[in-house]
């Protein structure tokens, strides 16, 4: 008997021997809410990113058509940096919501609110909400709630420029700012595993090698990625974290994670990473170029090489473009489940 | 050891205030320079632009990183508030580039660091800033009557704008006059050509030596 997408996923988290790799789209930084799927079903962004009804509808879509063997919400990486103050442009149908306008200009200038009036702020009670009636509504299979990383968060709440050269001129200032915005991550964490989530992932793209290289990288990113991962493991939940880019300045660092999976961009080779550290539980990477190029034999082929190498979790790259057909997703998950 | 030191003394010691990241430095270095009576053209291009050279070349062998070629450009500017105003002569621009990230994306890192290098290496530079509809580039590049166009993006989603930049270029008979480059983190070399883009370059420092190149004086 074969067992449910959410017990593979947990198992293969867990390093247990599972059937086949789980095939999943995190939400979050890499949701699939692409156009093909709200224009037939009619549950749409812009408006789905504000009510956990119509968020827990469009999740379901997704889930149905694509084949994505899981739940993933929110479909942004703005619900953290509006609660925390920074100006939102929401987008629209094919676009997703991004900053608009940071909240400070510099580290030093950064004032904290408490992480308890947050969490019951912004668009946080919707997220969970919809993380909530998920859970109800799919019982066998995996929700993922979505975080966006300290350092992509923290770049969400001072002018990106200014925060990075105060990684290195205002350390003091630069650290209590991400502790700041770690607490309140691990708050909004937890909410969202009480609310029924079963896996939490986040993706960092400002945490890369090529912005912050190998020293930065240690000092910040790994640092208060693990905080997090550490919190929520504390409630225990497995956490999946995405590194953007190359990932050679960093890779060293990468066994320090914490995490429970790392998952990779299109030109990291997991193979070869997976032979230098077979600690690791990869996750990854079909290119979402090649997913939105639209020809579903070389994704099928793609996807093949991946289970034959050994992925444990075969997931996109990075974030789809919301022009990305359903026959090239389907080609993806359809060659990993039958 | 005299203390009168030549002016070859006083370029290196702008251009070492730039690549070790020192605004103070620079500054007191440009002030010192111009008692000693050193030309503010020579101080700039051989101190201030050669350590901002120097710094995008650490880049590239990945000594350095966007944290430190930022403040590379901090002490490059610093110095360089303290001697434009001597400046006998006007300087001669490489050309017009006008620069943004496409419509859709607001991530700006590396259109910043670009835009950096740019004017670091003569260019004069036009900022549109982020999230910039297609339309806009060719309006802007028409009426500045700029040479290049440079396009980024981080975002995927957002790379179909570049292509309709080359088209609407096309469309309004410009194509000719104003070369279109592109870069970010999804963007390739093959991807540029596809889409009918004069050049592309993979990282800041790269940008300009192509934008060079593009406009002929390389």
């Amino acid at each position: 008997m074969s067992i449910s997408p959410k017990q593979r996923l947990l198992d293969t988290l867990a390093k247990k021997t599972v059937d086949r790799p789980p095939v999943i789209c995190t939400g979050g930084m890499m949701n699939s809410a692409i156009v093909d799927v709200m224009t037939a079903s009619g549950h749409t962004l812009p408006e789905a990113h504000f009510e956990a009804g119509r968020m827990t509808d469009l999740a379901g879509d997704i889930h149905r058509d694509t084949g994505f063997e899981n739940l993933g919400i929110p479909f942004c990486m703005t619900v953290e940096a509006e609660v925390l103050g920074s100006e939102i442009d929401f987008g629209s149908l094919a676009c997703e919501p991004k900053i608009a306008r940071e909240l400070f200009s510099s580290v030093k200038d950064v004032t904290f609110k408490d992480t308890g009036n947050m969490l019951r702020s912004g668009r946080i009670a919707q997220v969970a909400g919809s993380a909530e009636r998920l859970s109800r509504l799919y019982p066998d299979q995996p929700v993922i709630g979505s975080l966006t990383g300290p350092i992509s968060t923290a770049a969400s709440l001072v002018d990106p420029m200014q925060f990075l050269k105060e990684l290195r001129k205002e350390r003091d200032s630069a650290h209590r700012v991400l502790q700041y915005v770690s607490n309140f991550l691990i708050g909004f964490a937890h909410t969202l595993i009480e609310s029924g989530a079963t896996v939490i992932c986040i993706g960092d793209p400002t945490a890369t090698g090529e912005i912050l290289g190998p020293r930065m990288f240690e000092e910040y990113a790994v640092t208060y990625l693990n905080r997090i991962i550490d919190g929520i493991h504390a409630a225990g939940v497995p956490v999946l974290v995405h590194i953007c880019g190359e990932m050679k300045a960093v890779k060293p660092s990468i066994p320090q994670l914490h995490a429970d999976a790392i998952s990779t961009d299109a030109f990291v080779n997991l193979k070869l990473l997976k032979d230098e550290y077979p600690q690791l539980t990869t996750m990854g990477n079909v290119s979402t170029i090649l997913l939105e190029s639209g020809d579903p034999e070389k994704v099928a082929r793609r996807t093949e090489t991946l289970i034959r190498e050994g992925i444990d979790i075969i997931s996109p790259a990075c974030g789809l473009s919301t022009s990305t057909s359903l026959a090239t997703i389907r080609a993806m998950t359809n060659t990993v489940k039958y | 050891m005299s203390n009168i030191k030549t002016a070859d003394e006083y370029f290196k010691e702008l251009s070492e205030a730039v690549v070790e990241m020192d605004e103070e430095r620079a500054v007191t270095a440009a002030n010192a320079s111009l008692v000693a009576g050193v030309d503010a053209y020579d101080a700039i291009q051989q101190g201030l632009s050669d350590g901002m050279t120097r710094a995008g070349q650490l880049f590239e062998d990945e000594e350095y990183f966007i944290p430190e070629l930022l403040m590379c450009s901090d002490a490059m500017y610093a110095g360089l508030e303290v001697l434009k105003p001597h400046l006998k002569k006007t300087v001669v621009s490489r050309g017009t580039v006008v620069i943004g990230v496409i419509e859709g994306d607001t991530h700006d890192i590396g259109k910043n660091m670009v835009r950096i290098m740019f004017e670091t290496g003569g260019f004069n530079v036009i900022d549109l800033g982020r999230d910039v509809p297609p339309q806009r580039f060719v309006d802007t590049a028409r009426d500045a009557k700029a040479d290049i166009i440079a396009l980024s993006t981080l975002m995927t989603t957002t790379m179909d704008g570049m292509g309709t930049v080359v088209k609407l270029l096309n469309e309004s008979n410009l194509r000719d006059g104003i070369k279109v480059m592109v870069g970010g983190g999804p963007i390739s070399a093959g991807f540029a050509k596809r889409i009918g883009a004069d050049g592309y370059a993979v990282n800041a420092s790269e940008a300009v030596k192509v934008a060079r190149e593009l406009v002929g004086n390389g």
